[in-house]
């Protein structure tokens, strides 16, 4: 018991990165009142540009994954220029992307002849002394440096957003962008930015997936987790921390669904393959019946911004 | 009525019961091309996808040679009806009239297909419909799944074999039940545990059940899934593995002992000729080839399988060419139920609708 619960827990870490990459890359677009749902595409993008990379110039996970990042930026100035510039519904256009991409990278995969090539990726390191800690030592301290980079990176978009200058300015605009253009602040110019430095984390999420974890492009491979990314930001109410505990509780849950059926527990296997979207409903459920009104979400979501325009 | 309308109506009458006739002719006698062959594939994913589809595109040129004409074909084609129509038609306006599908999804827009087109030949793999110029074809995995699980057998030091499955649909569940049979033959104690993902793609998945399996102390991982996720995580844990739709030692060298491989050209070529002679004859329950017919083989064995074993597997596979049934009774479920009665072979009815896991397979249903 005690192995089978030490396994899965080092292993949630892992599983739970792209899902707290993806969700803060999107709380930054939100949070300047830019809908995102371009998550499943981009992180498509970087996964194929990091596994690329490596096949590319040689076994360079770190190099591949900003690569993957810049990647998923550049493609998601496409998105940018829909909902900033043209105003397109934000809906529609983060769909539109999504098949877009799925798409293009399928193309790129095949015409490069990427798909079912392995790499050496980027293995786990242990932190000696601390990884001969008794249990925790595993979970905690033999992860990839990925994992460690989570908490920095966290850390730093928390204090932006709450703490800086320039992220007050960012929700200004996600919150009532004719008041921040008022003031003078470039309503595009923060949006466009949003956007393209939130879509490097959805490459960086993607990125990790095909380098650190799967170490292999496969056309789709993304399977869905941008979507459950894009219902973590709602539960997490466009706030960091929350956002990473969330993916933490669907690394529990992503992770422990194979170890019941290797542990010979015969639980139905539909019922267990459905928990992770049936914790994502549990959660909006949950959601919505606590957070009556709007607590949390950026005043002027979804809706583009026309100076001058009344409402 | 003025006379020529009864000529005409009864000339009328006349033609259409000569073309009734004709059809009924026709389907007792066979099916015949009004011209020559000409042949095209339809592929449900890409040609380069690592497994299903790959395989026919490796067998593809083996056909070529084999009826001596260029075979093209058009990728992704997904099962959905709206597409595969179009898809099958443009090749049809060119003149093409045999088409060959790749998909389980395809078997009713195949079916509608053949009834509109009946100057044209269909073949679908992995289909469910037939008809007088369809037919559909699967090889019998458990055959190939069988030899494999006698390696993995024989190779598990711990006794304890993991298999990666999709989905758990019939020809999933034979594989993995003829696994079992195999590694028994070998080491009478051996379990398989059988983790399903719920997708034939999803390589995280795959390794998070690989790698859940590492822990419990499996050391060899068996698949029926796409990607070879599972032979990489086995080599990464040194562990072992045994490939399915293709050789996955490719991806794998140290770790993939054996795999179940598709021999299409095997099957396809002999059959595309039939087509071609005239007076084909689809089989109505569709196709269903073994490792003697062609269609499903084992692609062995790996540097680490000692020459014993593989003397033993290659015994084996010698007596199902010879006519072995692997699912023969008396044969009991993990609940103790009379599956198959004494001496009594499974027909293929049972196969397609296997539900039931023997003693010994830990598995979710």
């Amino acid at each position: 018991m005690q192995d089978f619960l030490i396994n899965w827990l080092a292993n949630v870490p892992g599983t739970a990165a792209p899902y707290a990459f993806a969700a803060l890359g999107l709380i930054i677009s939100e949070r300047s009142g830019v809908l995102n749902l371009t998550a499943e595409g981009l992180m498509l993008v970087g996964a194929v540009a990091g596994v690329g990379t490596c096949l590319t110039i040689g076994n360079h996970p770190l190099v591949a994954l900003v690569v993957a990042m810049l990647a998923a930026s550049i493609v998601s100035l496409l998105f940018a220029s829909l909902v900033v510039i043209l105003r397109v519904n934000q809906v529609i256009a983060g769909l539109s992307v999504v098949f877009f991409c799925q798409g293009l990278t399928g193309l790129i995969g095949t015409l490069a002849n990427w798909q079912n090539h392995p790499i050496a990726g980027l293995n786990k390191i242990a932190i000696w002394p601390l990884s001969d800690i008794p249990v925790i030592g595993r979970i905690l301290f033999v992860q990839d440096p990925i994992v460690y980079l989570a908490i920095p990176i966290f850390f730093a978009v928390s204090i932006f957003l709450r703490g800086s200058m320039l992220g007050l300015k960012l929700r200004a605009v996600g919150e009532n962008p004719a008041a921040a253009d008022a003031a003078g602040l470039s309503v595009s110019l923060y949006r466009i930015g949003a956007i393209v430095v939130g879509s490097s984390l959805l490459g960086l999420a993607g990125g990790y997936i095909s380098v650190v974890s799967v170490k292999l492009w496969i056309t789709g491979m993304v399977g869905g987790r941008g979507w459950i990314a894009v219902a973590l930001v709602v539960f997490a109410r466009w706030a960091p921390w929350p956002a990473l505990a969330g993916a933490l509780l669907f690394g529990c849950i992503e992770g422990v669904v194979p170890r019941i059926a290797a542990a010979g527990i015969r639980a139905p296997q539909y019922l267990v393959l459905m928990t992770p979207y049936l914790a994502t409903l549990a959660v909006m459920i949950w959601v919505g019946a606590r957070n009556r009104g709007h607590q949390g979400e950026p005043g002027a979501l979804g809706q583009p911004h026309v100076r001058e325009e009344r409402r | 009525m003025r006379p020529e309308w009864k000529t005409r109506y009864w000339t009328t009458l006349i033609a259409a019961g000569a073309v009734v006739s004709c059809g009924a002719v026709a389907y007792a006698a066979g099916f015949t091309l009004p011209a020559a062959p000409k042949i095209a594939f339809l592929y449900f994913d890409q040609k380069n996808d690592g497994g299903w589809t790959q395989a026919f595109d490796e067998a593809r040129p083996k056909i070529e040679t084999a009826v001596g004409m260029k075979i093209p074909f058009v990728e992704k084609v997904p099962e959905v009806a709206g597409q595969i129509k179009p898809a099958a038609e443009q090749f049809i306006q060119r003149g093409y009239n045999v088409i060959i599908g790749t998909a389980f999804g395809y078997s009713d827009a195949f079916k509608e297909l053949s009834e509109k087109y009946p100057q044209v030949a269909f073949l679908n793999a992995s289909g469910t419909t037939n008809g007088p110029n369809l037919e559909s074809f699967y090889g019998r995995t458990y055959e190939s799944q069988y030899l494999c699980g006698m390696i993995a057998g024989g190779m598990s030091k711990t006794g304890k074999l993991g298999f990666v499955a999709a989905h758990p649909i019939g020809p999933v569940n034979w594989t993995i039940n003829a696994y079992e049979l195999g590694a028994q033959k070998i080491n009478p104690k051996a379990t398989v545990t059988v983790i399903f993902t719920g997708a034939w793609n999803d390589p995280v998945k795959e390794r998070a059940a690989a790698e859940a399996m590492a822990d419990q102390g499996i050391d060899v991982i068996g698949q029926h899934v796409d990607t070879p996720t599972p032979q990489i995580v086995a080599q990464e844990r040194g562990i072992y593995g045994t490939g399915h739709h293709r050789d996955l030692r490719e991806f794998a060298p140290k770790a993939t002992l054996c795999s179940s491989v598709w021999t299409w050209d095997k099957f396809l070529s002999p059959e595309l000729k039939k087509v071609a002679a005239g007076n084909w004859q689809p089989n109505p329950y569709g196709a269903f080839p073994g490792i003697k017919e062609g269609g499903t083989d084992i692609a062995c064995c790996g540097t680490a399988v000692p020459k014993d074993l593989a003397d033993k597997v290659m015994a084996e596979r010698d007596a199902i060419i010879a006519g072995k049934q692997i699912f023969t009774g008396p044969m009991k479920d993990t609940t103790g139920k009379e599956v198959l009665a004494e001496g009594k072979p499974i027909d293929d009815g049972g196969l397609w609708k296997m539900d039931w896991y023997i003693p010994g397979v830990i598995a979710q249903k």
